[in-house]
């Protein structure tokens, strides 16, 4: 009895492998160039990896209906890593072995990009992260001869933190603060940078806290930042998570401005927060109100294919997705190649000239962009009436 | 600021311990830890949430949510449990941790991925509103409610237990299921009953929550469910009036934690707090030492 059902495991077992070799080559459209991108398309991030979804199909589809890269389509396979590491790292090694797979656009959060890099500098492939702003990205971008294989075309968290520091202080007047962080690469980032600035400016923080992704109960360390009697509230994380805390302030009688970076920027936020969520003050990289005559041919077609407004990370995807094109159709489909051109994008004059300004990159393969400053009032983003530059 | 910490910890106590007795009576039964209860815990959420963009007003919504998580409880056992009774316990417990990802996924597809807000305008609008304020401690009606509600249902769940003919049926099948089955009891039904009521009870637990948080989203179960599986350990897994106590004691321990030593250790000192108290006292707050039944 044990014997055979042993027996049938074994066969199921082998079933699967014969099912996993089977499907280990699909058939891909001739000769048609194919990308990854890896980034959150289940769990609470998901709504971020459809807007990067959204700008990269775009971009792609652009090229494609012009006739692709020298006659050849280009194909895109997406990857979901759920913004968690461990599953970052499973992405990774099935793109990296992959050798159709040229380049990748991704990934979306710094924690899964952090994870992905090492199988990304190891095996030697190209990677454009639209929205990942670790800093610990510029120091395990490098292989051991000092090639440079991720790149960036977003600012790092340490100006977002230094920025906003100083839009507290230079514009907002505020003398005390206190930060709410999310206890990941991201928030922690995001947090150092602040803090060091405000420091520097002589802004007092009278409390740090931190808190987990996916956590629904922040009343805690609300309730310990509220005694603290800050004037501005910097909530380091995402908007899922942000909304929720604008909320359980507002019901312990915390109200002061908030403040976000990047990953506040979501249409949800203001849905989740509701009323709580005015008053809030948030970084983003693309303004579409200030963005030029070119920028807004996009803006137009992404919204009638869309439905909705652009956010800065479809805007940032389609142009990350155009600047690997690029590469590809200088130097051709050749993952070592295409990262060769990518590197020696090092002056404005070799940059990108896209919808988000003029991409190029520094020694470390980050990008030098500036930010601006949105508000929310009555439910809705605006830009911010004062702006730092 | 004491004082409202241990408000805060209070109402998150209340709600594990709603989702820690659906664990508790299935374990105290079965003997199956059924990690797929967070699940029925966040399905409870979504179907009122469902239910109310159908038209209904919010107690109906509420009462049928329960009615469907309480069959959703019943047709878990019944499909993926009751065939295994006989199988070594191993195999129910993965089973219930595949079951839990596949209702995890299931959500998903039916209502997406993306968190999802309460929709305020079913609830009644002094909700919002504090309904005490001493001090600096303020305590709303949605908290209010939260206690009413959970202590109403925890006492009727007693009365259940300890004064009806199936509450004495389960408490027969938690001693010795074969002399139960040999006194007439209908040992099936008995557990397909244990499982409707601690799903209807986890199914409260997540309308509240999302109510509370004013959000939900189809991961929600996982974390409430291995917080709430802590304080069912923590009070004694097996003993209902432990499930209770040990919710309360889990959430105002993680209320603290995190207010006086550290926020990012949050859960850390909750888990420390049972740990301490299961090297203590191995069978938890209110357990009774475990006699071998083999």
């Amino acid at each position: 009895m044990l014997g055979k059902r042993i027996s049938r495991v074994t066969l199921f077992v082998a079933a699967l492998g014969v099912a996993a070799g089977l499907s280990a080559g699909p058939a891909l459209a001739d000769g048609a160039i194919k990308i990854a991108v890896p980034a959150a398309f289940t769990g609470s991030a998901a709504g971020y990896g459809e807007n990067i979804k959204a700008g990269v199909s775009m971009k792609v589809d652009e090229i494609n209906a012009a006739g692709g890269i020298n006659g050849k389509k280009i194909e895109v396979e997406y990857f979901d890593d759920q913004c968690e590491p461990r599953e970052a790292a499973t992405v990774s090694t099935s793109i990296v072995n992959d050798a159709d797979v040229v380049g990748i656009v991704g990934h979306l959060c710094s924690s899964a990009h952090l994870a992905g890099l090492p199988a990304y500098v190891r095996e030697g492939i190209p990677a454009i992260t639209p929205t990942a702003t670790s800093v610990a990205i510029s120091e395990k971008n490098k292989d051991e001869a000092g090639k440079i294989w991720s790149f960036r075309n977003v600012y790092r968290d340490d100006f977002q933190g230094k920025f906003l520091a100083d839009y507290m202080d230079k514009i907002m007047g505020l003398k005390k603060v206190a930060v709410f962080y999310e206890n990941n690469d991201y928030g922690i980032g995001l947090k150092e940078a602040f803090v060091k600035e405000a420091k520097k400016l002589g802004l007092t923080v009278v409390g740090e806290e931190a808190y987990k992704k996916g956590d629904q109960d922040y009343t805690p360390q609300l309730t310990k930042l509220k005694a603290a009697a800050p004037q501005g509230l910097f909530v380091a994380g995402y908007y899922s998570e942000g909304a929720l805390i604008a909320d359980q302030a507002a019901k312990l009688g915390l109200v002061v401005p908030k403040f976000g970076a990047d990953g506040f920027d979501n249409a949800d936020y203001v849905k989740l927060g509701g009323k709580a969520a005015d008053n809030t003050f948030l970084t983003a990289p693309f303004l579409a109100e200030t963005a030029g005559p070119d920028a807004r041919k996009f803006l137009d077609a992404f919204r009638a294919k869309y439905n909705r407004d652009i956010d800065w990370m479809s805007a940032n995807a389609y142009d990350a997705a155009a600047i690997l094109a690029e590469a590809i159709a200088k130097v051709g489909p050749d993952r070592a190649k295409i990262r060769e051109y990518l590197a020696g994008m090092t002056t404005p004059e070799k940059g990108y000239k896209g919808i988000t300004g003029n991409n190029y990159f520094d020694a470390g393969g980050d990008c030098q962009k500036t930010a601006y400053v949105k508000e929310v009032k009555d439910g809705k983003f605006i830009p911010a009436s004062k702006q730092m530059n | 600021m004491l004082e409202q910490q241990l408000v805060n910890g209070f109402t998150l106590g209340l709600i594990y311990a709603l989702i820690a007795v659906g664990y508790t009576m299935v374990y105290g039964v079965i003997e199956l830890i059924n990690f797929a209860h967070g699940e029925i815990y966040m399905l409870g959420a979504f179907l009122t949430l469902s239910f109310i963009s159908l038209g209904l007003p919010l107690p109906l919504a509420v009462l049928a949510a329960m009615l469907a998580t309480a069959a959703i409880g019943v047709l878990l056992d019944v499909i993926a449990y009751r065939p295994l009774r006989e199988a070594p316990r191993l195999a129910a417990l993965i089973t219930a941790i595949g079951m839990s990802i596949f209702l995890q996924n299931l959500a998903m597809i039916i209502w997406g991925s993306r968190p999802l807000p309460f929709p305020k305008q079913a609830l009644p609008a002094f909700f919002a509103e504090s309904a005490l304020t001493f001090a600096d401690v303020s305590i709303s009606w949605m908290q209010v409610a939260i206690y009413v509600v959970a202590i109403v249902l925890m006492i009727g769940l007693n009365l259940v237990i300890t004064r009806t003919r199936v509450g004495t049926a389960m408490r027969a099948l938690a001693q010795n299921q074969t002399a139960a089955a040999l006194m007439g009891i209908n040992v099936n039904r008995v557990i397909s009953f244990t499982f409707a009521l601690g799903s209807g009870m986890g199914a409260v637990a997540g309308i509240m929550v999302s109510m509370y948080y004013n959000t939900m989203y189809p991961t929600m179960g996982y974390l409430a469910g291995v917080k709430a599986f802590a304080a069912a350990v923590l009070g004694g897994i097996g003993s209902v009036p432990g499930a209770m106590l040990g919710g309360v004691v889990l959430g105002i321990a993680e209320t603290l934690g995190a207010g006086y030593i550290s926020s990012p250790y949050r859960d850390g000192v909750a888990y420390a707090v049972m740990i301490l108290v299961i090297i203590f006292r191995p069978s938890g707050l209110l357990g009774r030492a475990v006699v071998d039944k083999a």
